[in-house]
């Protein structure tokens, strides 16, 4: 009987499926609820209400996959998560990274020719979550397209992921995204910009689950020496426009930064400081040793600052 | 007894305790009464999207329990609210949990056309859903037979109601039409694995009467099924747990309308006036949100400009007396001799003629149109990229001409190569940057310009000089190249008496020169048009920059736009090669991944010695040197030939766009055919008149 009822009203419109033997045995082969809205909370949601009830900020952390080398990175993401990051932002290099300034662009470059794979970012991902991170994955919307939408989020959301940042996909080319994202019960951050209209802001406001991700000033990744103010003022247009979580990046790399956006958002996000500890002063990668040194003592700084800014 | 006769055998049994408490004679009183049913015919066909019908559902016999619904006519209201085009209400209440009075709150709640789903069988039912003010039913074509079937229908547009006839194959789906069924429900899903099945869907669809209405009624979720069904010809789809079990009932109607109403207008026709972002699949806004405000500018400073006659009047003026517009219209018979003795074609040919544009070349003609734009806008800063030079010394000369400020980006590699157009550029007060980034080429003076305009997109505009890129772009540089077919057509008319080509050649980089010229004739089924990319060492070797041909370029998003892309296994973009660096380009226009997805134009390459072999006829027959990217077109008119000749032409007429002059690959030129010694090609070096690749 249980074949027989699989295939009445299998999915959505149809009434009743084609009632032969051949597709019933075709349909006894459906996994269950194939099709089905995930109704999993959103882990980043679940943190950052955590965070709000202790008045504090969450510390999201960027580093490259692949960089400097794959078995590296996975030992950079455990060394961010142990020092105090609560969200790990994995990036896919990319060929083309049109909103990324030099630092990244140099990382990805070094990862893709030390052999990153697309494939292999999975590991990242499994050993983040295990660490007691939240991993998110922050890629050029191609890479994603190219592996297929269904059997990335698949692979993505069975190692552990959480959601996708999309910084070259806005909403309204979204779609495939959207459905995949809903069917797997994954975290979708778009990103705002100092500039986005109001219109633009509720656009991306309503199709975000997690977290807006808020660029602290117009242009690409990298540090700056001082903050711009518009950054405060389009949380709260962000905010005002839906936005249950707004978290600031782009341009954000000392303590005291972290500090100073930490004050009004509900995350702070840092990357190119991070990339750079890895990094010598002539843009060759260090010494493993020291360099891993290196970046677990800027993440712990980043993270003490954002963590007690309230304080 | 199968499933569907339990269920059949429920719903009738429920029928009769029902008419025990109110009898067909009264049900027909209340029926008279009723609100009048609105025709949904209407509501499940329109020109500019795909009807939504999204159903109340609370549960169903596979999946179980789906949705607490306390509140259906609150869930109605929200589907409306959303764009929906009609309302399904499930009244089966044994295993779908449905009820009449599920319906009677819809109906109340709505004014768009409410669907009752049951398993119907009787006139009973049918007078029912018209006293409960249901506007459409639903009719199974495997739980009827024809007689019953034929009655139901009747019945059900004597009483001015649609029915959605469901059928799930081709036999139903003739048994439905035979009955007089109106609008039909197919069900085309892969059981296998529940995804929609669209080539199922059209196999049961194919040759169904155009004025059956088709609802796709299966597997329908998201936008992705949505979009999948409306490229397959459904007029409308009905939705259930996609919209039942969202989080946002009216976001996830509105993301279905939006969807089908993007398909709709993707392939919209007249092709000559098609308008973005969508070509088909292709084109789009794939950019990070920070250009967005800016996209949205430009396109609206765009669109005001083109019903400006003043805007019109300006650009005339100055492609007139600035740039030497119209470029005439040559005839080619010492050409068409050589093409003849290699193909054995006696063909007229005609070159039109941008290389005797100002500055040598077609780019000219989308550099001042953007340029008076950028004056609309108020923008005082330009930035833009450049390949082979050619963009970059149009835009840097038009930044001259109207006192803008301009910084042009060039990949290292192309300013060694090209450093007798850097001189030009710098010479008219440009900013040359040489990037040093990625592979230092074409695609990466674009990333940096891309990446300064998110910096200061403020006060600047970037003046992208092909159809590629986000929208507004491929078609607004369109726009302003479309003026090269416009005047051919016109000429040919005018200056030879002859009505229409019947064959248009061009080289496709980007693309802008061949929309250019086949612009003006895509309407024209008379015309065959043929797009030749830059084939390097041929499409096996791996150096070439062919992204149509089997095996080449895939679909992707690349600097904006979604098209056919050159990438390796990880999606990670390849590099390209050509002699010609004009073509050099990973990607292509997306209303040229468009033409040639539908067929209207015919995509094939020259290779670097197919196009020099060219270079030298064009040279030798008529005494006009091409640029390298022409020279592609040029060699492209040999296999154009072959290709009518075998289409039954024995007298056909022939255009080839010759994009641009060939001055600036002289030395490529020299090399390539020795006529330097490699001292004289140093000298040419050390002057900055370096060629292109060579």
């Amino acid at each position: 009987m249980r074949e027989t009822i699989d295939i009445i009203d299998n999915g959505d419109g149809a009434f009743v499926a084609n009632v032969t033997e051949e597709t019933q045995g075709a349909a006894a082969r459906v996994p269950e609820q194939p099709l089905g809205i995930s109704h999993r909370p959103s882990p980043c949601r679940e943190l950052f209400a955590a965070y709000k009830a202790q008045d504090k900020p969450a510390f999201i952390g960027y580093l490259p996959f692949g960089f400097p080398d794959p078995d590296l990175s996975l030992e950079a993401f455990r060394t961010m998560v142990d020092n105090g990051t609560d969200i790990v932002e994995i990036g896919l290099p990319y060929s083309d990274p049109v909103m990324d300034g030099p630092v990244i662009q140099a990382a990805s470059q070094i990862a893709l020719r030390n052999g990153e794979r697309i494939a292999d970012v999975f590991k990242a991902v499994e050993t983040v979550a295990n660490a007691g991170g939240v991993p998110l994955i922050m890629s050029y919307w191609n890479l994603i397209y190219h592996y297929g939408v269904e059997r990335f989020t698949t692979d993505f959301a069975n190692a552990g992921g959480a959601g996708l940042i999309t910084p070259d996909l806005i909403p309204d080319e979204a779609g495939e995204w959207i459905e995949a994202a809903d069917r797997h019960g994954l975290d979708r951050v778009f990103l705002v910009s100092p500039d986005s209209t109001n219109t633009r802001l509720r656009v991306v406001a309503e199709n975000t689950r997690g977290f807006v991700y808020a660029a602290a000033r117009m242009g690409v990744t990298g540090e700056r020496a001082t903050l711009n103010d518009s950054s405060q003022e389009l949380v709260a247009r962000t905010r005002a426009a839906g936005a249950e979580n707004v978290c600031v990046g782009i341009g954000v790399s000392t303590p005291v930064q972290g500090a100073t956006v930490g004050r009004y958002a509900d995350g702070v996000i840092v990357g190119s400081a991070l990339v750079h500890t890895l990094l010598d002063e002539n843009g060759a990668v260090r010494d493993p040793v020291q360099g891993l040194g290196a970046l677990a003592n800027t993440t712990a700084a980043l993270a003490d600052a954002i963590h007690g800014c309230r304080a | 007894m199968s499933v569907l006769d339990e269920l059949v055998a429920g719903a009738l049994e429920d029928q009769r305790a029902r008419e025990r408490e109110t009898s067909l004679e009264e049900l027909k009183a209340q029926a008279a009464t009723a609100r009048t049913p609105i025709d949904a015919k209407r509501w499940l066909r329109r020109g500019d999207g795909i009807p939504v019908i999204a159903e109340i559902k609370r549960a169903s016999p596979s999946k179980g329990h789906l949705s607490d619904i306390d509140d259906p006519a609150a869930l109605a209201k929200e589907y409306e609210a959303g764009g929906a085009s009609a309302i399904s209400v499930l009244t089966e209440g044994r295993r779908f949990l449905g009820s009449l009075n599920d319906l009677d709150a819809v109906r109340a709640a709505v004014g768009i056309p409410v669907l009752r789903k049951d398993f119907i069988t009787t006139d009973y039912q049918i007078w029912e859903a018209r006293a409960h003010g249901a506007d459409i039913v639903l009719l199974i074509v495997a739980a009827l037979d024809d007689a019953d079937l034929a009655r139901l229908l009747a019945l059900t547009h004597e009483l001015g109601m649609t029915a959605l006839v469901e059928t799930h194959t081709r036999d139903e789906i003739e048994r439905a039409i035979a009955a007089g069924a109106r609008v039909i429900g197919i069900n085309a899903r892969n059981l296998k694995d529940l995804r929609v099945d669209v080539g199922k869907y059209c196999e049961l669809a194919d040759g169904l009467p155009d004025d059956v209405i088709k609802v796709a009624e299966s597997g329908v979720f998201g936008a992705v099924e949505l979009e999948d069904y409306a490229r397959a010809g459904a007029d409308a789809v009905l939705v259930g747990e996609g919209v039942a079990t969202a989080d946002d009932h009216r976001l996830a109607v509105e993301r279905l309308v939006k969807a089908g109403a993007k398909v709709k207008a993707s392939e919209e026709e007249p092709l000559s006036t098609h308008h973005g972002p969508y070509y088909g699949q292709f084109g789009g806004r794939y950019v990070p949100e920070a250009l967005v405000t800016a996209l949205d500018e430009l396109e609206r400073v765009y669109e005001d400009a083109k019903r400006d006659p003043e805007f019109h009047k300006e650009l005339a003026r100055l492609n007139q007396q600035y740039v030497g517009r119209p470029s005439p219209l040559t005839e080619a018979p010492r050409f068409a001799e050589r093409l003849k003795e290699r193909t054995g074609l006696d063909a007229r040919v005609f070159l039109k003629r941008e290389d005797l544009n100002h500055t040598g070349a077609h780019k000219i003609n989308n550099a001042i149109g953007q340029a008076l734009l950028v004056k609309r806008m108020g923008k005082t800063r330009v930035i833009a990229e450049t390949g082979a030079g050619q963009h970059g010394v149009a835009t840097a000369t038009v930044c001259a001409m109207l006192g803008l400020k301009c910084r042009i980006y060039m990949g290292q590699i192309d300013a060694r190569r090209q450093a007798l157009n850097v001189a030009r550029m710098r010479m008219l007060g440009a900013e040359v940057v040489e990037v040093t980034l990625g592979d230092r080429i074409l695609k990466d003076a674009i990333n940096e310009a891309l990446r300064d305009w998110v910096t200061n997109v403020k006060d600047t505009h970037y003046l992208l000089g092909t159809v590629a890129g986000p929208h507004p772009f491929p078609e607004m540089v369109r726009d302003f190249q479309k003026v090269i077919g416009e005047e051919a057509k016109a000429q040919l008319k005018d200056w030879y008496g002859v009505d229409h080509p019947d064959a248009v050649c061009a080289c496709v980089g980007g693309g802008s020169n061949a929309i250019g010229i086949m612009n003006a004739f895509l309407d024209d089924p008379r015309v065959n048009l043929y797009g030749y990319e830059a084939g390097g060492d041929g499409p096996e070797s791996g150096r070439h920059a062919i992204r149509f041909a089997p095996g080449t370029g895939e679909l992707g998003m690349f600097q904006g736009a979604k098209s056919y892309l050159l990438e390796n296994s990880e999606g990670q973009t390849l590099d390209t090669y050509s002699i010609s660096a004009g073509l050099d380009y990973a990607s292509v226009g997306p209303e040229h991944a468009w033409l040639k997805d539908i067929g209207r134009v015919n995509y094939s390459w020259a290779t670097d010695g197919e196009a020099m072999s060219a270079f030298k006829d064009l040279c030798e027959t008529e005494g006009i040197i091409p640029a390298i990217e022409s020279s592609h077109a040029v060699a492209g008119a040999y296999k154009a030939a072959l290709d009518l000749k075998e289409k039954g032409y024995e007298h056909p007429v022939m255009i080839i766009n010759i994009s641009g002059r060939g001055d600036k690959d002289m030395n490529t030129a020299g090399k390539w055919f020795g006529y330097l010694t490699d001292e004289q090609s140093k000298a040419l070096e050390a002057n900055g008149a370096q060629g292109n690749n060579a």
